[in-house]
């Protein structure tokens, strides 16, 4: 059978692969896109991102409801019914799946659906349901993503026993229901199942649930957790998972002591893997890290000088915007462009209750590297728009070099933090100093106006915060 | 007025501003030093060339300067108002921002003329985190499209950012630049030196520092770059037996410090070298290449290398034939201590003819020292130590003095470098009493 032939052939149609496709289209190249889901959008738009955003938002007017009874407004008991929510949350799906599909349709990319096998460095093998397909092509990008990682020990072969993808496809409300791992995942999916009434308990193996961050970010997440989940348990182990009728019996560690408990789900939130098994990539000159992700350089080239490699399959921080950005980097390497992913600033976004996100230099990486910055800081309590929000539960900081001004860095802690960060990229990225941001009228009342006093607060003259008067070195 | 950077001395287009001696509003006196400037050669003050009030200074201490350079503005009225910023900035909590105008003031893009070649030439972005240049992304990529290191451009803007004037100006001066080094290879003939270390990343080893070379550094290292890759030098090795020496100055040394001055090994070499160049012309000589002509000097001024904190300084005592051996100790110490102190002028580091490198008060055998071009020899010091010689076929102890003399083999040949240091050794080994006596 004659190989199709192609310029460009992506493998795998998420936040990373469709926006390459698309681009090198856009660039004037002839692309193929591969990928073996019959939605595209990949994770993020599938089992990822969007899902559990619509569920977050959904089951937030939940808590929004129950909290408006201090405010004198009372909706009742509500009525869950999970088939109309499932179905909503599909039809978004749906609709940026059929977005996706359209946008490549206008855009002559050649779209297979089917699994992908490389035969060697410029042949893939698409395994489609009408059959084998060989495409020939000039460049590939690598761009499988990830999927949840479940440790054999805890894989019964049990549906109570759920990732992110079957959690996110909420069968029941459980009554009881465990998370294994205070990452972000395990938090934002606990907090669906406990706004939709599951007694959760979170175990994180590590001192802190969402390890990594800045303490004091984590501290309003924390502290609305307590409240809202049944307990947070930190520095516990999960020994042993065992099947107990229709619960779970779940043996974990606590101080060095064994414990039995049982549970009617179990959502194992651990981190994720590569997806490359069963991609051919020993028939190419691909290498791995240590660490078993995709080996590529800044221009995003793996070892096989003709393939390429973006998001999650390279590991470090599997978020999809640095996939989209690594995407165009991989675009432009291919066309003879200087890009390389270096000194980008790839903001990160936790959607619990309260939200939190940072960018740039984070205060802990700036102790850990004895960087000497200023953190000013402006707490939310102090805040118009908070107050009315009743969502006082934040703060807003900003990582300083003392010499230059330079903001560096930016977090932020509060509910629609999501949003707010994108200031903070923009500052960092355009290398803005504190002044630049305090210059800039922010409008009133909103809560970006946080970031204006926070970095008013490090001159000494936050309007709404009183600080001490920064010496003037 | 405005008081630029004046024309220092030969060879000195630029220094690092070390102190700011005067303030906004201060008033100033004819001929008032205002600002301490390290050049290549040494520390010194700027006077000022008239009386008034300081109504802006546009330098900062650390901050490069080229001469022709604007440094203070001097009001003749003795009220002048001091100068506001014209940024709008209220005072008070804006003092980072004021001070970035003022640094930023005398390197603004408009004024593009070629006066601070070094300045933007040595400029390198530094960030203790570790951040890249401050620049919008667009800027990056332009910068990256045109291979140009953006640590190297500096940023006009607040906090140093760099904006798109800046990378404009930058080539343009990079331009610039490039064509009058290749006017200069042409008139030369020389070829440009190639930095060997610049792409290694040391930092694949272990953990290192970047530390800016003192411009004292640089223009050591340039030099004896210079002195070793062009001159075809040979090493001389002797001994002087200076035990008696020694005992010479033990026994007058007293006398000596009593007036003030100290007599040391060096003093007794400027002492023998004075007498001993004028009879090796050549040695006190230097060379044109220009014109393949040799330029002999009626004059014998010696260079001292001074370990200073620094780095090595090289002060000159001049006439070294007509002093006696009192002023040579006398003048040798005062000038030691004005290098170490760095405080020596300009013009007491230059016109040597010949240098003496003595490392002995350290300790240290034979060395083979690095001509002090455009001179031709140099001789290098060790410690005297107490070594079994043979004298009269027995076997006695001497303090041996270990020396060198590093020779231009251009311009001297070797059996005149041996004689000539055979004729230092006698000088060493034979010094007349009368002469270190004080009457």
């Amino acid at each position: 059978m004659e190989p199709i032939k192609t310029e460009i052939v992506v493998l795998g149609a998420g936040p990373g692969g469709y926006t390459a496709a698309f681009y090198a289209a856009d660039r004037g190249k002839k692309v193929t896109l591969v990928e073996q889901h019959p939605r595209l959008g990949g994770i993020c738009l599938n089992t990822g991102c969007i899902p559990s955003k619509a569920l977050l938002h959904a089951t937030e007017i939940l808590r929004e409801a129950t909290d408006s009874e201090t405010r004198g407004i009372e909706f009742g008991e509500p009525k869950i019914d999970l088939d109309k929510l499932r179905a909503w949350k599909e039809s978004i799906l749906e609709r940026l799946g059929q977005g996706i599909k359209g946008l490549a349709q206008k855009r002559g990319v050649q779209v297979i659906h089917g699994r992908g096998h490389f035969e060697d460095s410029h042949t893939l093998r698409v395994e489609t349901t009408e059959g084998q397909k060989f495409i020939s092509y000039d460049k590939a990008i690598i761009a499988v993503g990830s999927k949840p990682a479940m440790p054999s020990a805890f894989d019964l072969g049990n549906k109570r026993i759920m990732t992110s993808t079957e959690a996110l496809e909420i069968q029941d409300i459980p009554n009881d229901l465990l998370v294994v791992g205070g990452g972000y995942i395990g938090m934002e999916l606990g907090t669906v199942y406990a706004d939709l009434g599951s007694n959760v308990v979170v175990l994180e193996a590590m001192p802190s649930i969402l390890t990594g961050v800045d303490p004091d970010l984590v501290r309003p997440v924390s502290r609305a957790a307590q409240k809202s989940f049944k307990e947070i348990r930190v520095n516990t182990k999960v020994l042993k998972m065992a099947t107990a009728g229709k619960q779970i019996k779940v043996t974990m560690e606590i101080d060095k002591q064994q414990r039995e408990e049982l549970y009617d789900r179990v959502l194992v939130s651990v981190g994720r893997a590569p997806n490359y098994a069963d991609l051919g990539l020993e028939n190419t000159r691909v290498t791995k890290d240590d660490k078993g992700f995709i080996k590529c350089n800044p221009q995003q080239q793996t070892d096989d000088p003709d393939i390429y490699a973006i998001g999650d399959v390279n590991g470090g921080t599997l978020l999809a915007h640095r996939a989209s950005k690594e995407a165009r980097i991989a675009v432009e390497a291919m066309l003879g462009e200087t890009s390389a992913f270096e000194n980008i600033v790839i903001p990160a976004v936790v959607y619990t209750r309260p939200e939190v996100a940072w960018c740039g230099l984070t205060e802990t990486e700036a102790k850990e590297r004895n960087i000497d910055v200023k953190v000013a800081k402006f707490l939310w309590g102090a805040s118009g728009r908070a107050l009315t929000l009743d969502r006082t539960d934040g703060l807003t900081k900003l990582i300083i070099d003392p010499d230059s001004e330079r903001i560096l860095g930016v977090g932020i802690a509060g509910v629609k933090a999501g949003e707010l960060i994108a200031e903070g990229v923009l500052a960092v990225e355009m290398g803005s100093t504190a002044r630049d941001i305090a210059s800039s009228v922010h409008p009133h009342p909103t809560l970006s106006e946080t970031l204006m006093e926070a970095a008013e607060s490090f001159y000494g003259m936050a309007t709404h915060t009183l600080t001490a008067r920064r010496e003037s070195a | 007025m405005d008081v630029k950077l004046p024309r220092l001395a030969e060879g000195v287009d630029s220094g690092t501003v070390v102190s700011i001696l005067v303030s906004e509003g201060q008033e100033i006196k004819k001929d008032q030093p205002f600002i301490e400037l390290e050049t290549q050669k040494a520390v010194g003050s700027i006077p000022s060339p008239e009386s008034g009030t300081v109504s802006k200074i546009h330098v900062k201490e650390g901050m490069e300067v080229a001469v022709g350079q604007l440094l203070i503005s001097i009001s003749a009225d003795k009220n002048a108002a001091i100068a506001k910023p014209v940024t709008g900035e209220q005072t008070g909590a804006s003092t980072a921002v004021e001070r970035l105008a003022q640094t930023r003031t005398p390197m603004s893009p408009t004024s593009t003329e070629v006066k601070s070649a070094t300045q933007w030439e040595d400029y390198r972005y530094e960030s203790k985190s570790g951040a890249a240049p401050p620049a919008s992304p667009s800027i990056r990529k332009i910068a990256g499209d045109l291979g140009i290191d953006l640590t190297r451009v500096r940023g006009s803007e607040a906090g140093g950012r760099i904006v798109l004037s800046d990378v404009r100006a930058y080539i343009q001066r990079l331009q610039q630049r490039s064509l009058q080094d290749v006017k200069e290879r042409h008139d030369t003939g020389s070829q440009p030196a190639v930095s060997q270390t610049e792409s290694i990343d040391f930092a694949r080893w272990g953990p290192i520092r970047r530390e800016r070379m003192s411009p004292l550094r640089r223009t050591v290292s340039h030099r004896m770059t210079e002195s070793w890759t062009t001159i075809p030098k040979i090493n001389q090795f002797d001994d002087a037996d200076i035990t008696n020496l020694l005992a010479l100055r033990k026994k007058h040394a007293p006398a000596y410090e009593k007036k003030g001055s100290h007599l040391t090994l060096t003093s007794f070499l400027l002492s023998i070298v004075g007498s001993v160049l004028q009879k090796y012309p050549r040695v006190n000589a230097s060379m044109d290449e220009s014109t393949s002509e040799l330029i002999y000097k009626d004059y014998f001024h010696a260079g001292v290398a001074v370990d200073t904190e620094g780095g090595l300084i090289v002060p000159v005592i001049r006439d070294v034939d007509r002093k006696n051996l009192f002023e040579l100790s006398k003048e040798l110490h005062e000038l030691t201590e004005k290098t170490r102190q760095r405080k020596v002028s300009l013009e007491e580091l230059q016109g040597g003819t010949f240098t003496i490198s003595n490392q002995g008060s350290i300790g240290g055998s034979h060395f083979t020292p690095i001509i002090y071009a455009p001179q031709v020899a140099i001789l290098g010091v060790g410690q005297g130590k107490p070594k079994p010689i043979v004298v009269e076929e027995k076997i006695a102890i001497r303090t041996m003095l270990p020396l060198c003399l590093a020779y231009d083999h251009r311009v001297l040949d070797g059996a005149d470098a041996v004689r000539f240091l055979k004729e230092v050794l006698a000088g060493l080994e034979n010094f007349p009493e009368a002469q270190v006596k004080l009457k």
